[in-house]
């Protein structure tokens, strides 16, 4: 099929200014680029950050008691919370579920006193679903079936004095009021690199707790995710198979200032590419309007001849599409590489931050990457397009008011 | 010639209105144009010879007066319509030439095609009308690539491409030397003769009076006069 006389004259017309096209096609690449690096980096980011909040111990989601999301208190405990365990590992994201349950109380050595949360666990499910068991440098993490014993953090150990197999004295509030305490014997010291996490470190066995407090079963069922895309959909299956008594919470339920804080990167992010964008788009549609009153007296020509409005709008955005078209390529030409780099090696931020980051509780790691993948591929496109074919608009807008008479007027 | 009107005119002014003062292009011009004219609206500068070409062309519409072209009211017309009509029934010779600089000639004939609706066979048609008029071997020649008598040529062409009732021409032999000039006169004489496209220019050119077998001059944004030559054209190539 032959080509259309007037996608020819769009293309012409671009390449009548070689370097004008130039110019513009790289600002589009250059802007589409840095917009695709940033995109991608706190893409990766975000997902790095849940991934972190979920491995520490949140959980994409939690089962907890329907009392416990508005009071949040650590003696609630799910009623036949095995039951429950066992209808959530049977739905197709429950595969990872971690019972916990959790109680404030004092490790004590000698005559020193280290206030904690110790954490009731699944040993054999932790190891799997908890990233601190990785962190245990000294010893090794709980055995499910040795009771009495307990992994804590560095921070605990030096304050305390101790080391492994030293004992410890843990004294809680039971479910009576009254103080109890029983000894444990320490088998694993976790050293996350973070000074305010290891300060925290205590992980007993999930029974443990229970005799402590007097208190049986656990306190929430934690779930990890395969693919935290689907929590939504994980956490409305789940909703439905529990009754009245039972609450889901997801990690931004969970972690608000976590959840607020991966909300401000990606509201920054949309601001400065919303900055870079508009500015390209002003660029485009400066050279794009200079190109317009360039060619007055050819619009008005074409107008003489019968060419409607409408075909002329066509025209220039014809022409903007290509100049899209030229700066998406050029986009993921010069975006694609940051960002595989990104993604595969990140950004060490262990200079300014140290060797490991901790914000409430949960250990991120220093080196940030970023996201890559196909998403990329569309989202150039949609960005160099959108911004070169809507700053086409008023460069066509000021062609098709092109009077014919009165510029073929000037002629004379 | 035949008695088919194919452009009325009675009592047509245009005024522009410049803000600061009113210029009255055309005060009163009453005057047909009938089927296989071959017609020069002849006049001093600001006697209305372009303002009256516009108007035809259906390029602009008059302040009052009737106009009708082809047997529509222009003043009825909405600039769509103005714009169908100039595609399929009017044709546009310009004095600078007015080629699309960044196609070829063939491009330049076709593009009126295109705009017309003519599917794959276009380019055919433009090649036909180009070898037709002698600009075959110019055809994949861009404008500034032809000398000025060739882009002329080339936009009568165009002009033609459309098979349109009317072809206008505003001064189109100012900018050719005189054997071009006579050249493209010849060439107009032919499509008028052989085709029975009417022709009318806004012209100074005593070379395109000679060749005209009508003549109307304009004094004042007014007829003065208008005169058929009695034996067709004065001048014969």
């Amino acid at each position: 099929m032959r080509q259309s006389i007037s996608i020819r004259y769009a293309v012409r017309s671009l390449r009548r200014h070689t370097r004008r096209t130039i110019l513009a096609v790289l600002g589009i690449g250059l802007g589409s680029a840095v917009c695709l690096f940033m995109i991608a980096f706190v893409r990766g980011e975000g997902r790095m950050m849940l991934k972190a909040a979920a491995e520490s111990g949140t959980g994409h989601f939690r089962i907890v008691p329907a009392q416990w999301p508005e009071i949040r208190e650590n003696d609630l405990r799910l009623p036949r919370w095995q039951r429950i365990r066992d209808i959530v590992r049977a739905t197709e994201d429950g595969k990872l579920v971690a019972a916990h349950a959790r109680k404030e109380g004092l490790l004590a050595f000698g005559t020193r006193v280290v206030g904690v949360e110790i954490v009731g666990v699944d040993a054999t499910v932790e190891q799997r679903a908890n990233r601190l068991v990785r962190r245990v440098t000294e010893g090794s993490y709980l055995t499910a079936d040795v009771p009495g014993t307990t992994v804590v953090g560095r921070g605990v150990a030096e304050r305390l004095d101790v080391g492994l197999d030293d004992p410890l004295m843990v004294t809680v509030a039971n479910a009576d009021g009254e103080m109890n305490s029983a000894m444990l014997r320490i088998v694993g010291i976790a050293e996350t690199g973070s000074e305010e996490l290891d300060a925290t470190i205590c992980h007993v066995n999930l029974e443990d707790v229970e005799s402590l407090t007097g208190l049986a079963g656990a306190g929430d069922l934690t779930v990890l995710l395969d693919d935290p895309k689907r929590l939504e959909k994980a956490v409305e299956e789940i909703r439905g198979k529990l009754s009245d008594d039972y609450a889901v919470v997801t990690w931004e339920e969970i972690m608000p200032e976590l959840a607020s804080g991966v909300k401000v990167d990606e509201t920054w992010t949309r601001l400065t590419v919303a900055i870079v964008m508009i500015v390209v788009f002003l660029g485009i549609m400066s050279a794009q309007l200079a190109a317009v009153l360039e060619r007055r007296r050819e619009f008005a020509v074409l107008s003489a001849l019968g060419m409607k409005s409408g075909r002329l709008v066509g025209v220039m955005l014809m022409e903007g599409l290509m100049l899209g078209l030229a700066g998406s390529i050029l986009g993921l030409a010069f975006g694609l590489p940051g960002a595989y780099y990104v993604a595969t090696r990140g950004i060490d931020f262990s200079g300014i931050y140290g060797k490991e980051i901790s914000m409430s509780n949960i250990l991120f790691d220093p080196v940030f990457k970023g996201d890559f993948g196909w998403f990329l591929v569309p989202l150039a496109f949609e960005l160099a397009l959108s911004a070169t074919i809507l700053s086409s608009l008023y460069p066509a807008w000021f062609a098709i008011r092109t009077d014919p008479a009165a510029a073929l007027r000037v002629e004379h | 010639m035949t008695d088919e009107t194919l452009v009325a005119a009675d009592e047509v002014t245009k005024v522009y209105d410049t803000g600061k003062l009113e210029v009255h292009a055309l005060t009163g011009v009453t005057l047909e144009v009938r089927k296989g004219d071959f017609m020069a609206i002849v006049g001093p500068s600001g006697s209305g010879k372009t303002t009256f070409l516009n108007l035809v062309g259906a390029l602009d519409v008059p302040t009052s007066g009737r106009l009708e072209i082809l047997g529509d009211d222009l003043a009825a017309l909405s600039k769509r319509r103005r714009a169908d009509m100039r595609l399929h029934s009017l044709g546009f010779v310009f004095q600078a030439y007015n080629l699309v600089p960044v196609l070829t000639a063939r491009e330049n004939v076709e593009f009126v095609l295109e705009l017309q609706g003519v599917g794959t066979e276009r380019a055919a048609r433009a090649t036909e009308i180009l070898e037709q008029l002698g600009l075959g071997e110019l055809a994949d020649r861009r404008p500034n690539e032809l000398s000025g008598g060739q882009q002329q040529r080339v936009a009568v062409a165009r002009a033609v491409a459309s098979k349109p009732k009317v072809v206008l021409a505003d001064e189109p032999t100012a900018n050719l030397d005189g054997e071009n000039a006579e050249m493209l006169l010849a060439m107009m004489g032919r499509l008028n003769a052989e085709h029975g496209i009417t022709f009318v220019f806004s012209t100074h050119d005593p070379r395109v009076v000679a060749h005209a077998r009508r003549v109307v001059t304009l004094v004042d944004g007014r007829v003065a006069k208008d005169e058929v030559k009695p034996n067709g054209p004065q001048k014969e190539d």
